[in-house]
């Protein structure tokens, strides 16, 4: 689920433009396989679907002329915890996230992004990769993953041999539908270091109804507490600039002095981090007041729990 | 027959909570909707739109459309120079030839082997267009010097020919205008201690029916047209597609397989029906065209977007004193039914309290947006949102508790109001004491009140409103019959054939239910016919709120001829006189003892298969008792009325302009319930439509492009946001009504909105007069940054 421009109604692409467009179809069964099959890097790599598929319709997605279905991957699948991190293969599904015990106890923002996450049937079937990759400024999962320094490791075949490169997520989205991501590369996991002990995170999604939405904001925050002193913050925002952004004024404004002194500067710090604009989603001005509002409730309580 | 299954006898059947009888059908997957038929032989069809909003078409290019393999027929408004226009105004051309005038606009199309075929080929043509100037609102369209859409006459030849004016030229942008008035205004205002005015904005919504539209055309051998339609109005349609086709009426058959949702939007003609049958009648294959999603939501009819400018006065005892009211309809490209809306909101505006001086004047201005159609509720609902918000008003202004305000001014059994409207039967005041009582009104509402600057940036209010609506059909026709043949085999197993049509709203079950109470039958003794005019008796189509009312009495009618021939056969086997016997469970019996004389399918076995032999066959042709309005808009237009009281509960949160509604307590006069368990779902439908209305559904026009034409961005209500639904029936045993019953399918969706409207106010002391409540549009209101709706100045 992504935001897309408005449409006058006519399907952009006739379906011989669409569909019809791929002359092969790949379901590698390893990752050595798919990472040979991306060399050329003309291939559409198809995961939930979720997105794909409407956006192929719209005409906002074009097939190359290979679709590789990577359902198949074993590597890409699961959730393996580490001492200090946790990896998420990107097949991973949001239901997959909604009930995992890891991911609720110790990535709550995480948690509650999957919990608000579209539908049912679309949870059983996006991926965490493919929200990822799908890079939409408002993408449910991708503010908690900024929120809890995640970093995206990407494959490709070099020389023969898989090479794998890792980058933090704040530096891998360029734009609203574009990443770092090279055509010969595919995303296979996400890395999450797990946050200190005592770090506890909130996510906040704004929609005009609870279900199947896609946000007009959304506000992922995260800190351990030390009195009314908040350290280690991280916020991070969606929806309101061309890509998820970390709010790095607003973490330097709430690490600055204790709650609740440090809310009004951090709300002031907020307004500088965000670029937002105006769609049929919601105008910039309401954005706005959204931020400011949602951001305060949301340091109200952190002030009196 | 031992071996046989016995059918079971639950006693009456009224009032009882029965499952529909499509329900396992629709439940398991096998309806088969239009979408599901596939005839032999049959092409596929797709159109061809505008690209452009208003425009003069300069050329179209159909060549390499033409050229495609696999395509039968490409057509354009020149290969049907006798197409003739349709729509309530006849100023609508099916294929647009020089003008477009919306985006929605057909100017071409294409039958082929495959949907894919037609659909690369309506892209390979080309148009050349020649842009127009956009009349993007109702405004700009009465500015001196606004372009018009219509302004000059629409001609049309025949084949013979001669040349006709089928619409004339309107050099004003006013496609249809009412005018209705009792009273004297001034004399109202003298007597007022307080005048409230206000401008109200009514938006667009649709109706975002699970099924999309779509028709199959065929026509065979000898040229007699079949039409699979999910048309709401068969028979009115039968004679329209005659006169545009030039054809003998009785030569067309439509059949209706199960429509997937009507809702109003199936009472017209749209383009994509005649132009099936063009592409019919020149392939001589079967056409099937069906709608995308994002077709529908362009090309499917709207609800009315009314600019709506009210004053209203009182006196100081609370009886009201006048009311004031002229709106501009934005009537986008064409005319339908939603230019008529009128002839519903003034009732509502006239009589739904009374009122004895009011002004309605009321103009449908062209534009170039999406065009409107009728839609559950006809304009109430448009109505009804400034009618109660100035209840509420001049309640405030007087200081007088809101309920007690409208039960001074609530109509009353017996009432026959200047419009001429007479209510037989009303239960309008038990509506409002019972939804008020099992709401607890009264108390939070002074409650809420009391917390408007308790700093609490989450609100609570409750909000009330009420609505009359036509209960027993509405003669806007010659005739608001229907027709029934019941038909009687020799297990006594009863064909009810009925004129009318199943979209969805449980007629059937109702009807069967009617028909078997009468003949002392279970429901498993019937099987109901309705979707074939080859087959079924006239009856004018579902709108009005009228199929249980106006073909229950046509099934009841029917059910006791049947029962007077069954009981006569029977007197006369048995010696004793009829009025002695009944019909229960399946036999004859004689009611003073409840001896049983014999079972019904003996009875019809021995009259069949005698000397004698004879059929039980009868047939009912039931005309309301009402009567067609005048020029001035007078007369009883309907044999009942139906009235409803709704409060709502809501929560708001000032700091994100969220609305939750909570609860919905509803008290409906519904004459008397038929079946429970259909009557409750037909209500909370109604409920939830409503809610859409008032808080998430908009559909998004700019400059004349609907901006959100998918449901990702046209916000339905889904099932977390559904409130809680009490509703209470006012059983008021209409005289007329069919074992008492009145209408209630558009009822429950009228109010919705009103109510959250005062219930915004009642929780946060800021009255909105425009809709939708979307969390945008009710922050920007509750932190002053929007400007309420001002009237239009070149009015």
């Amino acid at each position: 689920m992504s935001p897309q421009p408005a449409t006058t109604g006519r399907p952009a692409v006739a379906p011989e433009e669409g569909v019809a467009a791929i002359e092969t179809y790949a379901a590698p069964r390893s990752l050595a396989e798919a990472v040979a099959l991306l060399r050329t890097g003309e291939a559409t790599i198809l995961a939930g679907g979720t997105d794909l598929m409407p956006q192929s319709k719209t005409g906002r997605a074009r097939f190359q002329r290979m679709l590789m279905n990577v359902r198949h991957v074993p590597e890409l699948r699961g959730i393996r915890g580490t001492q200090d991190c946790v990896r998420f293969g990107a097949l991973t599904t949001i239901t997959e996230l909604l009930d995992s015990a890891l991911v609720k106890n110790r990535f709550n923002a995480l948690w509650q992004a999957a919990d608000h996450f579209a539908s049912e049937q679309l949870r059983n079937a996006a991926t965490i990769g493919g929200n990822i990759c799908n890079a939409s400024p408002a993408g449910d999962t991708l503010v908690p993953l900024l929120v809890f320094d995640a970093r995206v490791e990407l494959t490709s075949e070099v020389n023969g041999a898989a090479a794998r490169r890792t980058l933090p997520l704040a530096e891998f989205f360029v734009g609203p539908g574009r990443t770092q991501r090279r055509a010969t590369e595919l995303l296979t996991a996400v890395e999450v270091p797990l946050p200190p002990d005592g770090f506890f995170s909130e996510f906040y999604k704004f929609g005009t109804r609870p279900a199947l939405d896609i946000s007009a904001i959304a506000i992922g925050f995260g800190a351990v507490r030390d009195g009314q002193r908040l350290r280690q913050v991280r916020v991070a925002f969606g929806a309101v600039a061309p890509t998820p952004i970390r709010a790095a004024k607003t973490e330097a404004a709430l690490a600055s002095q204790p709650l609740p002194a440090a809310i009004e500067p951090a709300l002031a710090a907020a307004a500088a981090d965000i670029h937002p604009i105006s769609d049929i989603r919601a105008s910039a001005w309401y954005r706005r007041e959204l931020v400011r509002n949602v951001l305060r409730r949301m340091l109200n309580n952190v002030t009196q729990n | 027959m031992d071996a046989m299954e016995k059918p079971k006898y639950d006693g009456s059947l009224i009032g009882k909570r029965i499952p529909k009888m499509d329900a396992p059908e629709k439940a398991s997957g096998k309806t088969r909707y239009i979408h599901d038929i596939d005839l032999p032989g049959q092409l596929h069809a797709k159109i061809l739109r505008s690209s452009e909003v208003h425009a003069r078409i300069v050329a179209i290019d159909t060549g390499a459309a033409r050229a495609l393999p696999g395509v039968h027929a490409v057509i354009t408004a020149a290969d049907v120079p006798w197409q003739r226009p349709i729509g309530v105004a006849k100023d609508h051309l099916p294929l647009k030839g020089d003008r477009v005038r919306s985006p929605r606009d057909e100017i071409a199309a294409v039958a082929a082997e495959s949907e894919d075929i037609a659909a690369a080929a309506v892209k390979l043509i080309k148009v050349e267009y020649e842009p127009l100037p956009i009349v993007a609102t109702a405004e700009d369209s009465l500015k001196p010097g606004a372009a018009l859409l219509h302004g000059e006459d629409l001609i049309v030849t025949g084949p013979d020919g001669k040349r006709e004016v089928v619409h004339k030229a309107s050099h004003d942008n006013v496609a249809m205008t009412f005018n209705y008035g009792q009273g004297d205004i001034p004399n109202g205002e003298a007597e007022s201690v307080v005048v409230v005015e206000d401008v109200f904005r009514l938006h667009y919504v649709t109706h975002c029916c699970m099924g999309v539209s779509g028709v199959i055309a065929e026509f065979d051998a000898s040229e007699n047209l079949l039409l699979y339609s999910n048309t709401q109005v068969p028979f009115l349609h039968k004679r329209e597609f005659a006169e545009l086709l030039g054809m003998d009426p009785g030569r067309i058959r439509i059949i209706q397989p199960p429509i997937g949702g009507g809702f109003g939007s199936k009472l017209d003609i749209y383009p994509f029906e005649p132009i099936a049958i063009y592409l019919a009648k020149i392939t001589h294959r079967p056409v099937k065209l069906i709608f995308s999603r994002e077709e529908e939501f362009m090309a499917s009819p709207t609800r009315q977007p009314v600019l709506l400018k009210m004053r209203s006065g009182c006196r100081s005892d609370g009886r009201l004193t006048f009311r004031d009211v002229e709106t501009v309809h934005d009537n986008g490209a064409y005319t339908s039914w939603g230019a008529t809306t009128p002839f519903v909101m003034m009732q509502t505006i006239s009589s739904l309290y009374r009122v004895p001086n009011c002004n309605y004047r009321t103009r449908a201005i062209y534009t170039n947006n999406p065009y409107a159609g009728s839609f559950r509720g006809y304009g109430n609902l448009q109505a009804t949102f400034a009618v109660e918000a100035h209840m509420d008003k001049l309640a405030e202004a007087i200081g007088m508790d809101p309920l007690e305000f409208r039960l001074i001014n609530a109509q009353d059994p017996g009432e026959v109001t200047p419009q001429g409207m007479h209510f037989k039967s009303c239960g309008f005041k038990d509506c409002l004491q019972t939804a008020a009582s099992r709401s607890d009104y009264q108390a939070k509402f002074s409650a809420a009140r009391g917390k408007w600057n308790d700093g609490n940036p989450v609100k609570r209010g409750v909000g009330m409103a009420s609505m009359l609506h036509v209960g027993g059909g509405a003669k806007i026709y010659p005739s608001d019959g229907c027709g029934t043949i019941i038909k009687m085999d020799d297990f006594a197993h009863i064909t009810l054939i009925t004129g009318a049509s199943e979209i969805g709203q449980g007629s059937e079950t109702v009807l069967a239910q009617l028909a078997c109470e009468e003949l002392g039958l279970p429901l498993s003794a019937v099987t109901v016919v309705n979707n074939d005019t080859d087959v079924k008796p006239w009856d004018v189509g579902v709108h009005a709120s009228r199929t249980t009312f106006i073909a229950g009495n046509s099934a009841l009618g029917a059910a006791r001829k049947a029962k007077a021939k069954i009981l006569a056969a029977a007197a006369s086997k048995f010696g004793r006189p009829a009025e002695r016997l009944d019909l229960r469970e399946g036999c004859v019996i004689d009611k003073a003892t409840g001896e049983k004389l014999i079972e019904i399918g003996k009875l019809i076995r021995s009259l069949h298969f005698s000397d004698k032999a004879e059929l039980v066959m009868t047939t009912f042709y039931y005309e309301p008792p009402s009567h067609k309005q005048d020029k001035e808009f007078r007369g009883d237009v309907s044999a009942a009325y139906a009235w409803a009281t709704q409060v709502v509960e809501i929560e708001v949160d000032t700091e994100t302009g969220i609305v939750k509604l909570l609860k919905v307590i509803g008290a409906h006069d519904v004459g008397r319930v038929l079946n429970r368990l259909g009557i409750e779902g037909q209500i909370e439908g109604g409920v939830v439509m409503g809610q859409g209305y008032a808080l998430t559904e908009d559909l998004i026009v700019e400059n004349g492009v609907i901006r959100n034409p998918n449901f990702r961005d046209y916000k339905l209500v889904t099932a977390p946001e559904i409130p809680e639904i009490d509703v209470s029936f006012i059983e008021t045993m209409d005289g007329e009504g069919p074992q008492g019953a009145k209408g209630v399918g558009e009822a429950p969706a009228i109010c919705v909105a009103a109510a959250v409207a005062n219930a915004i106010y009642n929780a946060t002391g800021v009255r909105i007069t425009a809709l939708p409540f979307t969390p945008e549009n009710v922050y920007r209101a509750l932190h002053s940054n929007s400007q309420p709706p001002t009237w239009i100045a070149a009015a």
